[in-house]
């Protein structure tokens, strides 16, 4: 079929979409970094054991907390432990939740809004109004009520915070499943007999891709923010292990005497966090064009 | 308009009973007692705390208690401190954390509206880059960050204002800023968009056809428009402030009911823990009415839907 000028005008349109969004994305300067900054970041937590100069929990009493120098980039915290190694391993943890707990958040809020959108009517109504309310409920004092009687372990923060969310994630997926199931590949698709489970998983929620990456991309920063400031209450992860939020409350302690070891990870945090929102809304702007960048 | 607030405030009761209901069991068969210790207590000393506090009566006995003294008002005593009631200690403190909450939104309001309509009125210049920049730091440098850093910066070095204490008007600009800061930066974000839509409308063309002030356009005709997705945004923000105020009361040394908050969790504290979700939740869920309400007062278009 494909050989006309016409046809091949049509091929172009039909990859247009993903080819399109990456030409606009070159173009945003910010995003670009940010990307290579994300890629740059999850590279270097992948491998850390072997780059990481010193062991995260061994300490040198006799250094106790020293400046940055050529020996410990970043200085050491009180107790003369490395503090660049410490982001190092503490930026796994913050990755490693701002991705487990956005899949959690993700898979609950996709199939929760996709069958919503897709069963709709009464189902619909009464699944969103318990989103509704959800909304309106002090999540964050669950969260700081689980981890402080539940235990404080990792596994548990994922699913904690994953569970607070996957709303958004939910409403958007419904949205977009009520308008998609009214178009005209729906019908072809129930017109050759497939089942609606198939309708569903096959047709109608990879259509919601756009949007689901690029909210995806912005609930990334959101977890990560909400461990750290777990971490910063003592919540989240324990010592000796390390992590952002921890580090920066260990630096906020001693502020006056090794300034330091709050000012690092707080730079750490913030760029990752920089770099994951500016990201999101280049995602979004050149998924999307219709949205204004707000 | 007076059967919708109606029919909120009835959907609210059962919500806050499961609330209720879910914190209260949840707390207490999680594994730990509020009155645990590292060194074991005379087990005769901890059964008669424990009976004090009505705590070995069985579950079901120990929530149909709360639930009745709920109703009547009384939250209960607090197991940390044991001189005052729950509703004493919340009495003291939660006018603090109101306070600060509200600085923080004039803060949040006042820089954020005029950030963002700044930014809306020359699109793509450096009247937009530069607010829009310094809002997007805002979102991503968060409080727990920014508030010490602050201290460091004009509590210590400079000694322009004191570290921590909540009793006069320097005291309380630090932690206002603190806690304002992001949405402050959210805010600028909204409005900024938000005028950017409405001033693209035809009717804005036409006022400015006819010769109208860019003042008057902005303040009679656009802005109007233009705050609506802030105002959508303000009933989680509050609930936002809410959460952030743990934190600001933390750095800050400041007694507000945040702090008692996390200081109770950590102490497994049941009734007070229990008494600050319950004001938590009543809060948040008026608060978003009110939002609602402004919403629909601001649009009357949202009237009908």
């Amino acid at each position: 079929m494909p050989n006309t000028s016409e046809s091949t005008y049509e091929v172009e349109q039909g990859q247009s979409l993903w080819k399109d969004a990456f030409r606009r994305l070159k173009k945003n300067k910010l995003a670009l970094f940010g990307a290579c900054f994300l890629i740059f970041l999850t590279g270097i937590s992948l491998i850390t054991p072997l780059i990481a100069p010193y062991e995260y929990d061994a300490p040198d009493y006799r250094l106790g907390a020293s400046g940055p120098s050529a020996e410990h980039w970043f200085g050491t915290d009180l107790i003369g432990r490395d503090l660049f190694t410490r982001i190092l391993y503490g930026g796994r943890i913050s990755l490693m939740v701002g991705f487990v707990a956005t899949a959690v958040s993700l898979l609950v809020g996709v199939l929760y809004g996709a069958t919503a959108g897709f069963l709709g009517g009464r189902t619909d109504s009464v699944m969103m109004r318990i989103v509704d309310i959800m909304y309106a409920l002090p999540f964050t004092i669950f969260v700081i009520i689980l981890m402080v009687f539940l235990g404080r372990n990792i596994i548990l923060l994922f699913l904690a915070i994953g569970a607070v969310e996957w709303l958004t994630m939910a409403r958007i997926v419904r949205s977009q499943i009520l308008s998609l199931k009214e178009k005209e590949f729906v019908e072809a698709a129930i017109s050759m007999g497939l089942s609606r489970f198939q309708i569903l998983t096959r047709h109608l929620i990879p259509n919601t891709l756009g949007p689901v990456i690029v909210y995806t991309t912005l609930t990334i920063p959101n977890v990560m923010l909400l461990e750290a400031f777990l971490s910063f209450l003592g919540l989240g992860v324990q010592p000796p292990m390390s992590s952002w939020g921890l580090l920066i409350h260990d630096g906020a302690d001693s502020m006056l005497e090794s300034p330091w070891l709050l000012i690092y990870p707080s730079i750490a945090l913030s760029l990752t966090l920089f770099s994951l929102n500016f990201l999101g809304d280049g995602l979004r702007d050149a998924l999307d064009p219709r949205v204004a960048k707000d | 308009m007076k059967k919708i607030v109606l029919k909120r405030l009835l959907e609210s009761i059962p919500v806050l009973w499961a609330i209720v209901t879910i914190t209260f069991f949840l707390i207490r068969l999680a594994p730990g007692g509020p009155f645990d210790r590292e060194k074991e207590l005379d087990p005769q000393i901890q059964e008669r705390i424990e009976a004090h506090y009505n705590l070995n009566a069985p579950l079901m006995e120990q929530y149909t208690d709360y639930m009745g003294g709920l109703l009547s008002g009384d939250f209960g005593p607090s197991f940390k401190n044991a001189s005052s009631s729950v509703n004493e200690l919340i009495a003291q403190s939660f006018p603090v954390s109101l306070e600060l909450g509200f600085y923080a939104l004039c803060v949040a309001l006042l820089i954020g509206l005029t950030a963002g309509i700044i930014a809306a009125l020359k699109p793509n210049s450096w009247q937009d880059y530069t607010p829009m920049t310094l809002a997007m730091i805002g979102i991503c440098v968060p409080n727990f960050v920014l508030g010490p850093i602050l201290l460091f910066i004009f509590g210590i070095n400079l000694g322009w204002f004191p570290v921590s204490g909540w009793e006069e008007a320097v005291d309380k600009v630090l932690p206002s800023i603190t806690l304002g800061a992001m949405y402050a930066a959210y805010i600028a974000r909204l409005s900024r968009g938000g005028m950017l839509e409405v001033l693209s409308n035809d009717f804005i063309r036409t006022a400015r056809a006819k010769g109208l002030s860019e003042t008057r356009l902005i303040l009679k005709h656009a802005l109007r428009g233009g705050v609506t997705p802030v105002i959508a945004f303000l009933g989680p923000a509050t609930a936002g402030l809410l959460s952030g105020s743990f934190v600001v009361e933390t750095v800050f040394q400041i007694p507000g009911l945040g702090k008692l908050f996390v200081e109770s969790a950590f102490n497994r504290d049941y009734t007070m823990i229990l008494g600050t979700v319950i004001l938590y939740a009543t809060l948040i869920l008026i608060l978003n009415l009110i939002s609602d309400l402004l919403l629909t007062w601001i649009d009357p278009r949202l009237r009908n839907a």
